[in-house]
């Protein structure tokens, strides 16, 4: 049992970047801005993130992390939604540079190419009254805060969605821009607020792998999380809770994962699988009907050019 | 009764024309007021500057005898002016409540309260007797329901003027009768609906008063009580309706086309088919009549292989074209003008040249496997450039550039260029102006002359009755009853195309 | 015809804005980084430039992009974004592998061309799987190539640490374990150098620059493509399925058959892309075997405006940049990930400049028509 429950807590710690990324991602793809530059972002916030929390503490590495997401996020909102712009292309360009301006940044500011020192990271917490249950132990003591805040934000961005003027707003631009412009619900600060939200989020998934995780940032840490993050919501058919239990499975596979590089069972690099082809499967629908916003993906202009 | 709208010499330029000239009518309040015309009247050029999307060059408007400027839809809604689209602007995934209130939650703080908003569209809902499920996805609904709910946008916004664009150009006859039953009772509480149509007998059925418009002017304003559908058509299109065009007797030949039987399940983007049956011979211009949505996509696509079906036949020349692809069927002699010209009829990207011969690259008088002859095609291309008159720079621009007539010569000539026996013509002149109709009728008939066959589809009965050797009307799928143009009285026509009446065995 | 000449000078300024936009930002980092960007570029240019041995490199940088961009731009061209040539490139080439430590004893007339053939075919089968999903599942390509992009990484390297790996080497002692890579290949499946060939011209290239004849079929086959797309009926096919699938499909071409020929035909080239490397400067196949020719495809593709002669442009201006940056890393200590960063910012300089010269030149056209 203590066993299993290590294997959940291991699960829950891999969980969470991609969860938090994916939540992110729904704002982005309701708003109809199809952001395949996730990964990008991410690798920006572990940057930072690192950066930050070795010179101003953690708090302040996530909240430099989550700007510079931001900032990325605003470039591929600028090109996508204001010069309309196709929304894979851009997303290819802001991976290619965010990886380069990593790579610059970690040379210019740590003096290394791919690895900072190591920083501190949050102070670990128990759950109140779960942590003296004595089979949850692994799962509620000693647990990063992050774990805490990214399962917050599931219901955060349910409620966001589904009980906001803000959230029913965001969705209508995605689905059918057209109809909101004419009801006077203005198309392009919606997608603009969509992505930017969906780097925020991935800049701070992406600091919570380099100061939570491992305590420093290393070249290529995110190892395509950005991606699985879109996997899962594709997975989650573009939900919160569908995420949540995406990214858990997700999570869960990669500590399998882990556990069987020595084991020699199944080689690893099949598990590591596991997440692209559910995805495929989803898609092709053998596992169900996935859903994706109606107007993902097409630029909105009036004019319709 | 009070005038809630008047409108004073309102008056609209565009560029080589004037879309409304010096217009002015007024609507009560509590009254039904349709505004007529042919396509290219200038209704929807008076729609917009109603709703604030244009601004007139000339003229007042006055809301309740106060002037008013109307900034933009936002604030004719503000003003009190709703408009139902003609293509509906509502989002499927939401619900009925959720596509209702966006853009108005009413939401201090944010946040909504979705209880008290679905109150609110309940009470609209009794007031003026509104049967809808207001839980269900609105994608999930019925035509005739979903239209319920862009109605239900407006007043729930507190519209005063509703204007509807072309209600019923999308519904069953039974769904007409029921928006009829809630346009009454919105009457009745006050409302003042303007009912954008052409067709006169909804337009007498259900107005007050009927303002006809023609090239941009308004002919007159009448009461439906004191008028008739002849007079309406007449002050309409300026001139006794159903004159012919010149047409020699052609002596007919053999079957050409022969649709038995056909049978297509309907879904939601298709309407069904069922049993549909015609026959047109070699030397016949045979019309489809019938409301747009009544199978008529789905019968050309069938014929062109782009659809498959699921019962009866198709026979072109003979020869079944079950199992046939679209480039298959073209080559045992089949034109195809389909309906949409950006959408289906060409590439706009690509030049013109390139666009002459889309479909007909394979044939050995244009390409091998290994090399496109460029210059014959070219050369072909001018040669119909001269012969269909299409005016342009260059072959060689990209055809988005041309007109929507010169694009349409394209298509026809393209079509016309490999002499089939069989010419679909599907919606030939939409959107066109009147020079380039007179010349794409002139072809057809000329087609016709020269012993093809040729199916015409248009939403437009005038066309259909003067170009058409014989008229199928089509209703709910089927082909409901056939007649020789001047047979039918025009009411009778009507009547089969709302399906009033119904033949069994035709065809 | 006036215009005509300002839309076609236009179209060629566009990317050069673009560069010249990407300089001008790069030459902010750099400043920030206390150098003189002046001095920068100088270097840069001497360096790549000035060389025998420089030109070589920029040739032999060009090539993986030369057929990357050309895989991608020919999807794009039938309307599809193939961002799967990543992985297809990587199965593409570990199928060449596996025909160069294979087959011994060969002679190099078949063995090399086999396992271009080979190259070819896994590029073909990789691409099967997307195209095959989007046509009979309506499965969006580029969510389902990045997925296979993952798993192919994956695959990769269960083939190449596990299945195959080189047991047999000699491990001089004490210097550790094995590395982990397949087994050399034999000689009869390695390509060519072009040095003796360029000697004839009195150009004499340094051994160590891997220059060798896939530039040469990288250029034909941009030739190739060229004449497919504007001189053959299926290349018009192609043009005109790529931008209006359902006007083509009621004349009568039928928009799957195109997309998948297209597609597949995608894939084959995007087989090809790691060649120049692998049956040259490395020999084997490791776990390094450089990654991401596939997307920087996608950036020569859009630089060179889906033109096969445009891609061979900017495949050599993205190979001379790589080539400069060595230089100047090496004599300024500049990073040079400066040039990543340039590579990205001109990618997203080029599609904004052409989104907003492509909206003028409709203007333009209108008028002319």
């Amino acid at each position: 049992m203590g066993d299993i429950m290590e294997m959940l807590a291991s699960a829950l710690r891999m969980t969470i970047p991609v969860l938090i990324t994916a939540l992110g991602a729904i704002f982005s793809e309701r708003s109809g801005v199809t952001n395949i530059g996730l990964e990008g972002m991410m690798m920006t916030g572990a940057f930072w993130g690192a950066y930050g929390a070795l010179h101003y503490g953690p708090v302040g590495g996530f909240l430099l992390a989550i700007a510079m997401g931001m900032l990325v996020a605003l470039i591929h909102a600028v090109v996508t939604v204001t010069y309309r712009v196709d929304q894979i292309v851009s997303g290819v360009a802001i991976n290619i540079l965010a990886y380069g301006l990593a790579r610059f940044f970690s040379i210019a500011l740590f003096g290394m190419a791919t690895t900072s020192p190591s920083v501190e990271g949050l102070p670990k917490i128990d759950i109140p009254v779960l942590k003296n249950i004595s089979v949850l132990k692994p799962i509620a003591t000693d647990i990063s805060p992050i774990i805490i805040l990214g399962i917050l934000l599931v219901f955060v961005t349910y409620w966001v969605l589904e009980k906001t003027v803000f959230g029913l707003r965001l969705k209508a631009v995605g689905e059918n821009p057209l109809a909101a412009d004419t009801l006077g619900v203005k198309v392009i600060p919606y997608r603009y607020i969509g992505v930017i939200i969906s780097g925020a989020f991935a800049g701070l998934a992406g600091a919570y792998l380099s100061i939570e995780h491992t305590h420093m940032y290393v070249e290529g840490m995110t190892q395509g999380k950005g991606f699985i993050a879109l996997a899962a919501m594709i997975f989650g058919n573009w939900m919160p809770y569908g995420s949540f239990w995406a990214s858990f499975l997700f999570g869960f596979a990669e500590a399998i994962s882990m556990r069987v590089v020595q084991s020699k069972v199944v080689p690893y690099q099949f598990i590591k699988m596991i997440p692209y082809v559910l995805t495929l499967l989803v898609l092709a629908g053998v596992v169900r009907k996935a859903q994706p916003p109606a107007s993902v993906g097409i630029p909105y202009s009036r004019e319709g050019d | 009764m009070e005038k809630v709208l008047e409108l004073k010499g309102i008056t609209k330029r565009f560029p080589g024309l004037v879309a409304n000239d010096n217009i002015s009518f007024d609507a009560l309040r509590g009254e039904v007021h349709a505004l007529v015309g042919e396509n290219g009247a200038g209704k929807s050029t008076l729609m917009k500057i109603i709703t604030g999307l244009y601004q007139p060059d000339e003229g007042e408007m006055f809301l309740k005898g106060e002037k008013v400027k109307i900034n933009g839809p936002r604030d004719a809604i503000a003003k009190g002016i709703g408009m139902v689209h003609q293509h509906f602007m509502l989002i499927n995934r939401f619900n009925v409540v959720q596509n209702i209130i966006l853009g108005y939650e009413n939401s201090p703080g944010g946040v909504i309260d979705f209880d008290k908003a679905k109150k609110k569209v309940e009470e609209l809902c009794e007031l003026y007797d509104f049967k809808l499920d207001l839980n269900a996805q609105v994608g999930d609904l019925s035509v005739g329901h979903q239209q319920r709910v862009e109605i239900l946008k407006v007043l729930y916004r507190g519209a005063e003027i509703l204007i509807l664009d072309e209600p019923t150009a999308v519904l069953t006859p039974q769904e007409v009768k029921e928006l009829f039953v809630n346009l009454r009772k919105l009457k009745q509480e006050g409302k003042t609906i303007l009912f954008i149509s052409h067709k006169l007998d909804e337009v007498l059925e259900i107005s007050d008063r009927i303002t006809v418009l023609r090239r941009g002017k308004v002919i007159g304003t009448v009461k439906a009580s004191e008028t008739s559908k002849k007079q309406l058509a007449e002050m309409m299109v300026g001139r006794p309706v159903l004159f012919r065009l010149e047409k020699p007797i052609v002596k007919t030949g053999d079957v050409i086309l022969e649709v038995r039987n056909l049978k297509v399940k309907g879904s939601i983007d298709r309407h069904q088919l069922n049993n549909l049956s015609l026959s047109i011979r070699a030397g016949e211009i045979y019309g489809i009549a019938g409301v747009e949505g009544n199978g008529q996509r789905e019968l050309v696509e069938a014929i062109m292989g782009l659809l498959p079906y699921d019962g009866g036949e198709i026979l072109i020349k003979g020869k079944s074209n079950k199992g046939l692809d679209t480039r298959a069927i073209r080559e045992t002699g089949v034109g195809y003008i389909p309906e949409d010209r950006h959408q289906r009829g060409l590439v706009l990207p690509m030049t013109v040249w390139e666009n002459m011969v889309l479909g007909l690259e394979r044939k050995p008088e244009y390409s091998r496997w290994w090399k496109l002859f460029r210059d014959k095609i070219k050369s072909l291309t001018s040669k119909k450039v001269e012969e269909f008159d299409i005016r342009l720079g260059s072959i060689e621009l990209a055809i988005r550039n041309l007109s929507g007539g010169n694009q349409q010569k394209v298509i026809l000539a393209r079509e016309l260029s490999y002499e089939p026996d069989l010419i679909i013509a599907a919606q030939p002149v939409r959107g066109l102006d009147i020079g380039a109709i007179e010349f794409v009728h002139k072809k057809l008939i000329e087609a016709r002359n020269n012993g093809k066959a040729v199916l015409l589809i248009s939403a437009d009965l005038e066309e259909v009755l003067s170009l058409s050797d014989r008229v199928g009307i089509m209703y709910n799928g089927e082909i409901v009853k056939e007649f020789v143009p001047g047979e039918l009285e025009l009411e009778e026509i009507g009547q089969y195309m709302l399906g009033a009446h119904k033949e069994v065995g035709v065809g | 015809m006036n215009k005509r000449f300002k839309i076609i000078l236009l179209q060629l300024l566009t990317p050069i804005v673009a560069i010249l936009f990407a300089v001008v930002l790069s030459s902010v980092l750099i400043v920030a980084i206390g150098k003189s960007p002046i001095e920068v570029y100088q270097t840069m240019i001497e360096f790549s430039l000035g060389r025998a041995d420089s030109v070589g490199a920029i040739l032999f940088n060009a090539t993986p992009l030369i057929f990357s961009g050309l895989a991608v731009a020919l999807s794009f061209k039938v309307g599809l974004f193939n961002i799967g040539v990543e992985g297809q490139y990587f199965i593409g080439a570990f199928f060449a592998a596996f025909v160069g430590f294979t087959f011994t004893g060969l002679p190099a007339f078949i063995h090399l061309p086999l396992a271009i053939l080979a190259a070819m075919v896994g590029g073909v089968l990789w691409a099967f799987v997307p195209i095959y999903l989007k046509v009979r599942r309506g499965v969006h390509e580029v969510i389902s190539t990045i997925m296979l992009n993952y798993i192919a990484y994956s695959l990769i390297h269960y083939l190449i640490a596990d299945l195959f790996m080189d047991r047999n080497q000699k491990v001089p002692e004490g210097l550790g374990s094995p590395l982990i890579r397949t087994p050399h290949f034999a000689e009869s499946a390695l390509m060519p150098k072009l040095h003796g060939f360029l000697s004839f011209f009195g150009i004499d290239l340094p051994n160590y620059v891997y220059l060798n004849w896939f530039f040469v079929i990288g250029l034909l086959l941009a030739v190739g493509m060229y004449y497919l797309l504007w001189h053959t009926p299926f290349g018009y096919e192609i043009r005109a399925v790529g931008s209006n699938p359902k006007a083509s499909e009621a004349a009568g071409i039928s928009p799957n058959k195109i997309y998948f020929k297209g597609f597949l035909l995608s894939g084959a080239i995007a087989g090809l892309i790691g060649l120049s490397h692998l049956l040259s400067f490395y020999g084997y196949m490791d776990l390094d075997f450089p990654k991401n020719f596939g997307f920087n495809g996608i950036a020569v593709a859009l630089m060179g405006n889906n033109n096969p002669f445009g891609i061979v442009l900017a495949a050599l201006l993205f190979g001379f940049l790589n080539r400069g940056a060595e230089g100047v890393q090496t004599f300024m200590g500049v990073p040079m990930e400066t040039i990543v960063i340039m590579q990205g910012i001109i990618i997203l300089s080029v599609v904004v400049a052409a989104n907003i010269l492509g909206r003028y030149v409709k203007r333009l056209e209108k008028k002319e028509a």
